[in-house]
């Protein structure tokens, strides 16, 4: 494959971002079709892959149409989602450690969910709403309060108050459950983040948001590029760097929140995903949002694989396995030999 | 009040507020402020626990604690007292002391006070191993034995990935963060493998708690409180050498590695204990320390106010979570969570004074 040699050997920056986006897309398929066919329950390989082309038995094709396919789906949504959250979040903070999990956007999400849960609502018609305020309210406090002693670019301070309200956050979500043993049940499956069981209708339900947070997205992306020059240099092409940052905190919070409303708090892909997106196609936000949509969706799904296989014939939590395969890397970042700025 | 020594010394008065003790050639400045804030911390400290005996569903006034504590009174105040309430007390002061005068020994190994135990992932990874083996063996085989464990390669990975705790005193808390978040998930897979009676019964102990703790740990969790903290004063004049580079240190004669080392040991041998027994209450570690030295202020290194204030935290703590909500039960580590977590943000936001410890 000289081809291939030839074009990792080039600078991230200089690699064509179709060649990119072909190759990750092409793994992502393949994802996508193992996540079909690969189960933890009693339907195997072979059955499932006759279900797919149409002549399996009939509790394969219910299995594969009603439970993988949805959660195939969801997965993909909300890796897109997160990732760009996340890439979003680490070009506003100029910070590569800024992850809505770990700056206290996902317990604030939780934390909103469980209120909801207490009075009244029930998960299945769970208000997507009320995740994403409580995701706002997290987001602007974190970053206010990095914001406030001018350590908007100190890294570690940023995660260190991010842990501090997470912890904050969770603790009152507990407090709360105490009250409801209805709202515990509800809630003790969902906080530990996963895909599975999750209908389309909930993923219809956020989808507007979804739209709309892409939209804002495509909005930012050339002011945010030019922010990563100095905030001097983005003011005198014309943009306004107040305004984008709350665009982009809102749109932030609009995905982030959707996400952790369908499934729950998935800590570290918004930190894996554009870590990896830059180590692909350099440090341009606009390169890097490009390719946190294939590769965003490919790490939720191959975890979720994943979390089917290893503690057959259960299912171990998405959340737990991002974690673990989360936390490797933010020591990697923080390991490196110089803590990089997003500059 | 001064003891010399005057045979083989000359005479050296002692520093203004100081007593000088000094006895077959060794001698110890004794400062008379930390003597009084030390005084006053555990006058306030038996104030509180005489009222959180007497708080509860069974009211009590102070002076009925007093009397069934000297075994007087009637029996069912004497039971109350001595043999629901007065465990727990004793759980929460053991434990708080630990986990502050922890907190405080890695705060000056990492010259950084945010490197508390709990933020560096000592605790969840000792609640990691001591769940695995809750859950594993199904009745708690030396759950203390195990967390003891998990903290000690929590530790060791924290020094190792961050590099030593030395300038890069950042790097270690984010490995650390790191580290801690593994063991949550880790501890949070562990209970989902479980029968739900059993993770339904692990869970307050989970968050941090000191509600019906095994009785016969509570007078070991004592002795190593008692042994840290008595090593930790005898080394304290060492220990606050710390502060200095390892430059100075190595010219005053000691050897900085050999420091740290002891200091981190207490810590991890205190730490791994009080989750054992009341789960990963770390942010004790953080507002203890940082209220002995507000009300301390003593020179040198607040260790035995620490202890004091860290106790006083964990009482008042538990007090809280069992009588706000009445009749449900707040367990211990969300109280502190509820209250360590802005304290943390205040201490990041706030404008650093002088030094970073």
């Amino acid at each position: 494959m000289p081809f291939l040699v030839q074009f990792f050997q080039r600078a991230p920056s200089q690699r064509p971002l179709s060649v990119c986006f072909t190759l990750i897309c092409l793994i992502l398929l393949t994802c996508i079709l193992l996540s079909l066919l690969i189960g933890a329950g009693s339907v195997n390989i072979s059955q499932s892959w006759q279900a797919l082309i149409g002549q399996g038995t009939e509790e394969a094709t219910f299995i594969i149409r009603e439970l993988r396919f949805p959660r195939t789906l969801v997965a993909l949504v909300v890796g897109m989602a997160l990732g760009i959250a996340g890439a979003l979040m680490q070009a506003v903070a100029r910070n590569p450690l800024a992850e809505p999990g770990l700056l206290g956007v996902s317990a604030g999400a939780s934390f909103a969910v469980a209120i909801a849960l207490l009075l009244g609502a029930s998960a299945a018609t769970l208000a997507a709403g009320v995740a994403q305020i409580g995701a706002l309210i997290g987001c602007f406090f974190v970053m206010a309060a990095a914001r406030l002693q001018g350590q908007f670019k100190d890294p570690v301070r940023l995660i260190l108050a991010g842990a501090a309200l997470s912890s904050l956050l969770t603790a009152l979500t507990s407090i709360l459950l105490m009250y409801d043993q209805r709202a515990a049940d509800e809630i003790r499956f969902w906080v530990t983040g996963s895909v599975a069981g999750r209908a389309l209708d909930h993923l219809m339900a956020v989808m507007p948001y979804f739209v709309i947070a892409a939209l804002l997205t495509l909005y930012v992306a050339r002011p945010l590029a030019s922010m990563a020059l100095g905030e001097k240099v983005a003011l005198g092409l014309g943009h306004n760097p107040r305004t984008i940052r709350y665009l982009v905190m809102l749109s932030v919070a609009l995905l982030a929140g959707s996400a952790t409303a369908i499934a729950g708090p998935i800590m570290f892909v918004g930190l894996v995903v554009p870590f990896a997106a830059r180590a692909l196609v350099g440090p341009d936000i606009r390169r890097t949002m490009i390719m946190c949509l294939p590769i965003g969706p490919l790490m939720i799904i191959s975890a979720d694989i994943l979390t089917r296989i290893i503690a057959q014939p259960t299912e171990m939590p998405l959340g737990v396995l991002t974690a673990i395969i989360g936390a490797p890397v933010l020591m990697m970042i923080v390991r490196a030999k110089r803590l990089p700025t997003l500059a | 009040m001064s003891v010399f020594d005057s045979t083989s010394r000359s005479y050296v008065p002692a520093p203004t507020g100081h007593w000088l003790v000094a006895i077959a050639g060794y001698s110890v400045l004794i400062d008379k402020r930390a003597i009084q804030r030390n005084a006053l911390l555990s006058v306030a400290l038996l104030a509180i626990s005489v009222l959180s005996l007497g708080m509860g569903t069974l009211s009590l006034a102070p002076y009925d604690v007093l009397l069934a504590l000297l075994g007087k009174g009637d029996s069912m105040t004497q039971f109350v007292i001595n043999e629901l309430r007065l465990n727990r007390l004793l759980a929460g002061i053991f434990t708080g002391a630990a986990f502050s005068v922890a907190g405080c020994l890695m705060q000056t190994v990492a010259r950084n006070r945010l490197a508390t135990p709990g933020i560096i992932g000592i605790d969840n990874a000792a609640m990691a191993f001591a769940v695995a083996s809750v859950v594993g063996v199904g009745v708690s085989f030396a759950p203390s034995a195990m967390a003891l464990t998990g903290a000690a390669t929590a530790t060791a990975l924290a020094f190792m990935i961050g590099g030593g705790s030395g300038t890069r005193g950042y790097r270690f808390i984010v490995a650390g963060l790191a580290i801690g978040s593994v063991s949550a998930a880790v501890s949070q897979l562990l209970l989902t493998q479980v029968h739900i009676d059993v993770a339904n019964e692990a869970y307050p102990w989970t968050v941090g708690s000191l509600s019906g703790r095994p009785e016969e740990q509570i007078p070991v969790m004592g002795l190593i409180t008692l042994i840290g903290v008595l090593s930790g004063l005898v080394l304290c004049y060492r220990f606050q050498l710390m502060a200095f580079s390892d430059s100075v240190i190595t010219a005053l004669g000691h050897t900085p590695n050999r420091l740290r080392f002891a200091a981190v040991v207490i810590a991890i041998v205190l730490t791994g204990f009080a989750v054992a027994l009341a789960g990963p209450v770390g942010l004790v570690a953080l507002v203890g320390p940082e209220m002995a030295r507000a009300f301390a202020r003593h020179k040198g290194l607040p260790l035995l106010s620490s202890a004091i204030c860290g106790a006083i935290v964990m009482v008042l703590a538990d007090l809280a979570g069992r009588t706000l909500f009445s009749p449900i039960e707040i367990p211990v580590g969300v109280i502190t969570a509820i209250v360590g977590g802005p304290f943390l943000l205040w201490i990041l936001i706030r404008k650093p004074k002088r030094s970073t410890l």
